[in-house]
Formats: structure tokens, sequence, C-alpha cells
């Protein structure tokens, strides 16, 4: 390691006083001088993708404690309640410490040699007989940027196969190719400050009150501060967002996509648009509509983007008049007109909030796409407390599966494996010979798991996630995981989970502050940590994993570094070096709280494309989406249709099914769950349902109901009055419960242009169990 | 509105015990009961302070104590498991039924299983709103140590609440400690509050710190002689 731990702490006092001085006066808690012989030290939060600062208190090799850190800019000390419990997941009993190799029904013991050679040899085995593209990485917007490097480096730069896939592709790819298409440059220009400085704040499919639970702290503090402030959600579901916002909008799912066009309709219309801004930002264009629904197996699909004029962009918007979007979303044309003003009201700061209602949507690409129309018509974007903002949903989503690029098509920084000239400088980088990297994406994650059922794929490793709880229609992937025919599954995790369940080989995986690490959150933060416990058992680090195949492969020399998180980082900085994604050298945040890039001499960016904050802005530019050079500098509006959703509720099938999370659990609940206190206060899942709904049916509240759609039943107790309420003609459940798989009923629908499934809508009846 | 005078209740079972005790041919069933019931003491089975939950439409508790014929009926009817039988420390409330959150709370069934089988009068069988029931009122007891109060978004007993907005609701404030984000005050209204136990059950700390007590009774805001 290249800093001693002593270093390390002198360190974080002396960043903490920073950022301390630029926001509050915080005393950072960290100091040599250790209380009860603890020793304490900094990261990030494992959970959500706000990225909350912690402190971990270490004492005998084991974590004592951890807390908020008072000297993280994001979260200033708090926590959400999974937070506080944070060290709790690295001490569940059933931790996976030693390998297991599967003989028969059986999962027996092995040395790290034995597993990895047999892992080896069915990947070598594979490729020689079925060549490169039969072996596949599953990995995760939950895997350090280290992990996702090598494994990115080793697949596409090594073995020769863009069969690389992050978990992200099922939360957050409708989001990066909203971005890619509006800015041609991923992740958003604003930051967490903006929930400070804003008065008008519309959230669109987001939960914050329970997903994104002190962010939302942080919002509901503005609105205390400043009875200007507005909170709109709108929303298939009354949430405890909905609960604490000003105004409770309902719209029958799908329908976000007419309200969108409908508020741009008004805004065009009563000409409370920006005209200079228009004139000097931005482009209109259309691309292809009727676009499918990815439900065949080897799906594909290429948009055709044709410019038009704001006049062109004005008549597409015609057909959505207030009238015409209430009709099929339920919501009052007066309504919508309210909203459309308010968005446009030049006296306000306005910002979108939005999560998986919007990623999560089998036309994902298009509903991101209009929201930022929206801001863009009004010119309410790159300002301070004036944005739109994607919140995500994993710890590194946007640091390691967006910004180092770990699907299928994508480079580090923005680049894409189609381009020639992106796949030269990544060989150049990686020192690999020219015309390694293929020029083709495979594999979007569900196309991934329809490969492995057919057998197209044979051997897959699958790290830090666990796909066979968490991808739609599931029944047909777990089947076809275990089909056998040379079908050879391995999965690293620190638990026994519902996707080691199916596999050949479990690997026992190091977590969290057991190594060494660097996460990215939504606002563009990147921060590190160092390990600072032993995992258990023979316990390893993904990355040693990934890096231990490739030496097994032959592509050893892919990984020539002694500190190899530090090399492997200044190596990746070379990627966005005047990219507009500029990162700070290593050493610059094992002091910092993290920096917000991109990071110029020293300095992080508040608001990208902004004269004055983003130094790639020139004096009297103001603003420029710099990235999108193919568009001089301008962003993009799209004119993109409502269209149905792929299945929607008919009379076999009356219900809507929307899933989600809650506050207490997070994801498939496979670290929560080993939180007693946690699973305590959210033992099991439920089905929310409106109550007129369950009385037509004769059900009572807590009544256990057969759920089924044409994928998957489940049985679930109902709940009719709890923290979520359904409404009429929607069921909503939670998918972290293992034991209800709700996802088997999910359809594994997605967005065309971002490969996303779309987990808030399909059809299912309920009846009494 | 029926309610529990504490002291009284002290009182009461103080005697009892007594009485009970002293009755020779009790002795050896006390001391049985008394061995076994240790760790469940420790679980709180009995409050500290003689407050017993007691199953949904119970009646007035010492008038309970005396129409209850302990025949267990409630706890069979209950689906979760939620209704305990009273060991040797509940005196003379020996072999009652009552709830113990921290273990199973009650969940209010829609159609009040428990109160509909009892034979005796003790629970009130033609009770139909379950949100009408006043088994106790909860209360955060300990402020200090609730984690809502201190700024983290935990909020558990208000998100758990089966009359969620109604008996327990969010009032936000501003944190000074962090001068951008608000706690999230829990409020409970005893006016709506059943006292099912649900939010004692889910709360995370170690010891719970919002608790059933016995229903404290409504007084006005004016001066009544």
């Amino acid at each position: 390691m290249g800093l001693s731990r002593r270093e390390f702490l002198k360190a974080t006092a002396a960043a903490a006083a920073f950022a301390a001085a630029g926001t509050a006066l915080l005393k950072p808690e960290v100091s040599e001088a250790a209380e009860d012989g603890i020793k304490w030290g900094k990261a990030p939060c494992r959970f959500c993708g706000t990225g909350c600062g912690v402190l971990v208190g270490v004492k005998n090799g084991k974590i004592v404690a951890t807390k908020g850190d008072p000297a993280a800019p994001v979260n200033r000390g708090l926590n959400c309640i999974k937070g506080y419990f944070l060290s709790k997941i690295l001490y569940g009993k059933d931790r996976l410490t030693t390998p297991l190799i599967r003989k028969g029904n059986k999962m027996v013991e092995a040395s790290w040699d034995e597993a990895m050679t047999l892992i080896a040899s069915k990947f070598k085995d594979a490729i020689a007989t079925h060549g490169p593209d039969s072996v596949a990485m599953y990995g995760s917007g939950q895997w350090t940027v280290f992990e996702g490097y090598a494994a990115s480096k080793l697949f596409k730069g090594g073995i020769g196969t863009n069969n690389i896939e992050p978990n992200a592709r099922l939360c957050m790819a409708s989001a990066v190719t909203g971005f890619m298409t509006t800015f041609a440059s991923d992740e958003p220009m604003g930051c967490y400050d903006d929930l400070d400085l804003g008065d008008t704040y519309f959230l669109w499919g987001a939960n914050m009150a329970e997903c994104h639970p002190v962010l939302f702290s942080r919002l509901i503090d503005n609105r205390l501060k400043n009875p200007r402030v507005k909170i709109i959600d709108f929303g298939t579901r009354r949430t405890r967002t909905s609960q604490m916002a000003d105004t409770y909008i309902k719209f029958n799912p799908q329908t976000d996509l007419a309200l969108l066009n409908a508020i741009a309709h008004v805004i065009v219309e009563e000409k409370l648009y920006d005209d200079k801004f228009i004139k000097n930002h931005v482009v209109f264009k259309k691309g292809k509509t009727n676009i499918g629904y990815g439900l065949e197996d080897k799906f594909k699909f290429a948009d055709d983007p044709k410019p038009m004029t704001f006049d062109e962009y004005r008549e597409f918007l015609k057909t959505y008049t207030p009238e015409y979007a209430a009709k099929l979303s339920g919501v009052p044309a007066a309504t919508i007109v309210e909203m459309a003003r308010l968005y446009a009201d030049k006296s306000r700061k306005v910002n979108s909030l939005w999560t998986m209602g919007f990623n999560q949507h089998s036309r994902g690409t298009w509903v991101n796409n209009l929201v930022y129309n929206v801001h863009l018509l009004t010119g309410k974007i790159c300002k301070p407390g004036e944005n739109p903002m994607s919140l995500t949903g994993q710890p590194s989503a946007c640091g390691t599966a967006r910004e180092v690029g770990t699907f299928t098509h994508r480079l580090p920084a923005d680049m894409v494996v189609t381009n020639p000239e992106h796949r030269a400088k990544a060989e150049k980088i990686w020192g690999i010979p020219a015309g390694t990297i293929p020029a083709k994406p495979t594999y979007n994650a569900t196309e991934m798991f329809r490969a492995l059922d057919r057998g197209d794929i044979k051997v897959v490793w699958i790290q830090v996630t666990n796909p066979f709880q968490s991808l739609p229609n599931l029944n047909r992937y777990r089947k076809g995981a275990r089909k056998g025919d040379g079908r050879f599954v391995v999965v690293s995790d620190m638990y026994p989970t519902k996707s080691t369940e199916v596999a050949d080989v479990i690997l026992p995986s190091a977590s969290w502050v057991e190594k060494e690490g660097v996460f990215g959150n939504a606002e563009r933060r990147t921060q590190q940590w160092y390990k600072q416990v032993d995992p258990p058992g023979q316990a390893k680090n993904d990355l040693w994993q990934t890096i231990e195949l490739a030496k097994r492969l032959g592509h050893g020399n892919l990984f020539p570094y002694k500190y190899v998180e530090k090399e492997m980082w200044e190596e990746y900085r070379k990627f966005n070096e005047g990219q507009g994604k500029d990162l700070a050298p290593y050493e610059a945040y094992t002091k910092a709280r993290g920096l917000r890039w991109p990071v110029i001499n020293g300095r992080e960016t508040l608001y990208r494309y902004a004269e004055g904050h983003d130094p790639y802005v020139k004096a009297g530019e103001g603003i420029k989406f710099y990235k999108n050079k193919n568009d001089g500098g301008k962003a993009v509006i799209w004119a993109r249709p409502y269209e149905p959703a792929a299945e929607a509720p008919d009379k076999s099938y009356p219900f809507w099914l929307c899933t989600g999370r809650v506050l207490e659990h997070w994801h498939t609940g496979t670290m929560t769950g080993r939180v007693p206190e946690l699973k305590r206060a959210y033992p099991s899942a439920v089905c929310e349902m409106h109550p007129d709904d369950a009385k037509r049916l004769g059900i009572k509240n807590l009544q256990k109901v057969k759920i089924s759609s044409r994928r998957g039943t489940i049985i679930l107790p109902v709940e009719l009055n709890g923290r979520g309420k359904a409404e009429k003609g929607n069921v909503f459940v939670a998918f972290f419960d293992e034991t209800k798989l709700i996802n088997e009923l999910c359809i594994d629908a997605y967005c065309p242009i971002s490969g996303e499934p779309d987990y808030k809508k399909c059809a299912v009846k309920v009846e009494k169990a | 509105m029926r309610y529990y005078h504490l002291n009284n209740l002290n009182q009461h079972t103080g005697i009892s015990r007594r009485r009970f005790l002293k009755d020779g041919m009790l002795v050896p069933l006390a001391l049985a009961v008394a061995g076994g019931s240790i760790s469940t003491l420790f679980l709180r089975r009995a409050d500290a302070r003689g407050f017993y939950l007691r199953p949904p439409g119970a009646v007035e508790e010492t008038r309970f104590l005396a129409a209850c014929v302990k025949c267990g009926k409630c706890a069979q009817a209950c689906p979760y498991g939620s209704i305990k039988m009273a060991g040797g420390e509940a005196g003379i409330g020996i072999g009652t039924p009552h709830i113990v959150t921290r273990e199973v709370p009650c969940h209010l069934c829609p159609d009040i299983p428990c109160a509909k089988t009892c034979p005796s009068g003790a629970l009130d069988r033609k009770l139909n709103d379950i949100e009408k029931i006043r088994m106790g009122t909860a209360v955060i007891i300990d402020r200090e140590n609730c984690l809502s109060l201190r700024g983290l978004r935990c909020e558990v007993c208000y998100r758990q609440c089966p009359l969620i907005d109604k008996a327990i609701t969010i009032e936000p404030r501003h944190n000074t400690r962090t001068g951008v984000h608000s706690i999230m005050e829990p409020v409970i209204h005893a006016d709506k509050c059943v006292g099912c136990g649900i939010c004692e059950n889910a709360c995370v700390r170690d010891k719970p710190v919002i608790r059933v007590l016995a229903a404290i009774p409504g007084q006005k805001d004016y001066y009544e002689f």
C-alpha cells in the first residue's frame, strides 16, 4: 500500500478540515488519538447511489462501529437506517468463507487453486470450442472502479469479447442513453447542492423518501427554510414521498410520455419557452417510432435520428394537447397546464428528479429525453439550483458501470466499442494489439441470460450481484442456468443468494472495507477508501479473483501492477483526461471526502457545461454542451411520442404490477436481510392494493392472495393501508424478499435503446389464496 | 375510554401475588412457573410497571381479570401467534392472555377473531371496528436514543404503523446540527393509536425507544371541577 495508515489518518483530518471550510464548520471526528483503541477511517456507504460518507471504527481487526461522517458533504454525519447498521452486513452468520465447487447436488469446499483452475479450464474449453463470445462476465454497479476496470480490460482487451454487462443495465441504462442522446455525455450537469438552492422540484417515478432517504431530508429542509419551495410528485403509487410532497399527481402507468409532451405542448403554445436559450443551445431531432419491446430473443434495434426544425417539433407536439394527455393519463387537463406553467415560471428555479419509474420503462430513453426537453425549452439547466437530476440506485452505478463503461457496448469515458477511434485509444492505453477489442456489442443483460438459456453462452461469471433474483421473467433464466449441457455458472458473493443456488462454483468475496476501493455516486462524486479489515476465512477481493483468472488464461500481462489500485487508477485516468471527465490523481481521493468530476488542477466541478464552473466552457460562452460535437455543442430536443406499454392489463390479467424498494432493505436483501434489526423492522414482502379493488374481490387487509402473471405466481399477504398505497387497478410488491420472488411475474420487455427492462409495468391477476 | 391506573394495578397484583404465594396448595406450581419464567422476564413478558397488553376488545383490567376464564381460545384464534398466556409472574393473572409486542405484536385482523371466540366477555365479542380498539398507547419513552430524533432517516415505527398518517405522523423540523437536513419526527396521536405494538416490535434499537403503555385517559384543555 502506498500510504501508511498514519499518513492516511493525517490526510483525512486535513481533508475534513478542507471540506468543512467549504460548508458549515464541522469538526472532523477522525483523529489519530484513538478512543478506546478504535481507529477511524473513511468510506462511502455500501448501499444506494446517494454516496453518504461513513466513518469506520476498527478495533482488534474487527469493525466495532460505523457512523455518519460529519465531514462528508453529502450527508454531514447522517445516515439512513440501513447506513446506521452498515457494519453488520459484514458479519452475518452465513458469510461465505471458502470456495465451493458443485459435485452433483452438493457444494463441496475447495481450495482457491482448485476453484480457479476449474474456472480457467472451463473458460479455455468454451473459448477454444465455441469462441470468445461463449464466455461472459456479469458484474455490478456495486463493483469498485478497480473491479469493473479489471473485468472490462480482461474481457474486452484480453479475451476479446464484449460479453460484459453490469446489473446497472437493469437500473440506470435508460438514464445513460438519455444523457447520451441528449447531451452526448453521460451523467448529470447538476449536483446535490441543487437540493438546497432550488425552489421547485418535480419528482417523476421516484420514491425519494424511502430510496434516497438522506437526500430527501435535505430537500424537505429546503422547504422548511423557504416557504416558496414546492415539491410535486408525479407517480403511479402514493408513497411516503407523495405524502410529504405539496402536490401528488397520479397518472396511469406509461402515460408519463404523454404528460411530458403535453407539458412541452403548453410551454410551446403559450410561448413560455426561452427563445434565446433554444437558439443558442438546442437542436431538434426525431427518431424511429413503433420501436418494439425486446420481447423476442436476439432483438436488435438501431435508431435513425433525423434533424427537425422548431416548427416541425411544434407540429409534433400538436397531438399532445392537455386534453389528449388527460384522457390517457387520468391527470386533469387543467393540472397539466398548471404544471407546465410552473415548469416555465421565470421566477422559479426548477429541478426534476427521477429514478426507476423513468429508467425501468420500455420507453426509458424516451422519457429521459422528454424531461430534458422541458428543461431545454425553458432554459432551466446548468445553473445552480436549476437542473434535471437522475438519481441512482447503486453506490457505483455511475463510478464503475457508467464511467468505466462495463456495458457490452462501452469503453471508459463515454467511449463505445463501435467507434474505431475509441477502440484504438483503449488499445493504446491498455498496450494491446490493435484490433483486439471487438467492434460489435453482443448482449445486454437480459439478452446475456437469454443466451445462457439458449446455450450460446456457456460460461458466465457473476460478481457482486444477484441476477437470479433480480432479472425479470425470472423462471426462464433460473431454469436456463441449470440446463446443463456445458453451461457453467460462477458466482462470487459474500453470502449464499438465489444466484449462488444455481452456481457451479461459488467464490467467497471480500466486501466493502475488506478491500480498497473507489465508488462514484449520482452527483459525479468519486470517493475512495482503504482496506480497513481482513475479509473472513479465505474470502478474497473480486479484483484479485479477476486478475487471477487473467493470469490463468495467459492475460496476466494486462495487470502488471505492484500497488494495483493506485497504478490502475493512474492508467484509467488517461481515458478521462481532456474529455470533460477528468479525474484527479489517486492521492487526492485518499484525502478528500470525494471530488466531483471533472477535476482540473485539483478543483472539482459543481455544474457541467456552465461558464465559471466547468473549465471546459470558455469565457463568454455561458452554457456550452461541448461534448455534443456533432451538433455544434448543442443539446438535443427529441420528438418522442407516447407508445403503450409492452403488456397492459386486460380481462384475464386486470391489474398493473409495479415493483420497487422499501427503506429498510436494499435491492435483493442479501445484505440488509443479514441485519436482524432491519429484518425485524420489515420482515417480508406484501402486496399493496387499493381498498376498493380489495373490497370488490372480497379480500380483507392482510389476507393472503395469489398474484399471477403470464410468467409466474406467488402468494403474499395484501396490505391495503400501508406505507405505499396502490392506486385503483394497480398492485405493488417490493423485490427484496428472497422467499417471494416477485420478479418471476415481471415481463422481460426492455427499452429498445437502453436495453433496460420494465419492472414497473406488467399485467397480473389477484385472487384469494 | 378504558384505561389502567398504574398504581392501582401494581397494588392489585401485589396483593394478589402475596395471596397467591400464601396459598399452600399452589406453592409447588408457583415454583415451577417461576423457574420457567426467568427468561420470559427478560423478554419483558410483563411490563415492569405491571402493564399487560391485552388482546383487542379486552374490558377494563380489573373486570378483565375477573371475567377471563383462561381458556386460551383467543390465543388459538390468533393467526399470528401474538397472544400468549401469562406465566406465574402475572400473579392472579396467571394464564390470562396478553401480547408481548417485542415477540409478536397484534396485527389487527379486520375480523378480530380473538375477541369473537371469547366465551366469557373478557374480550368484547361485539367489537367490529379494529381501529376503535384501545389496547394501549404508543409513546416514545426514550427521545435521547430515538434515531429519527437524532436526524437519521429511520422512522421505522411510522412506516410500519398500520394506522400510518393517523396514529403516527411525521413532523419535519430543521436539523441545526447539519444545517441542511430535516429531522423527521414521528409524532403519536393517542386518539388514533390502538396500541397494537407493531411500532415497538419494529423499533431497531436493542431497547425499543417507542413502547406501548397503558392508554392514558383523554384530558380536556380546559379545567373542570
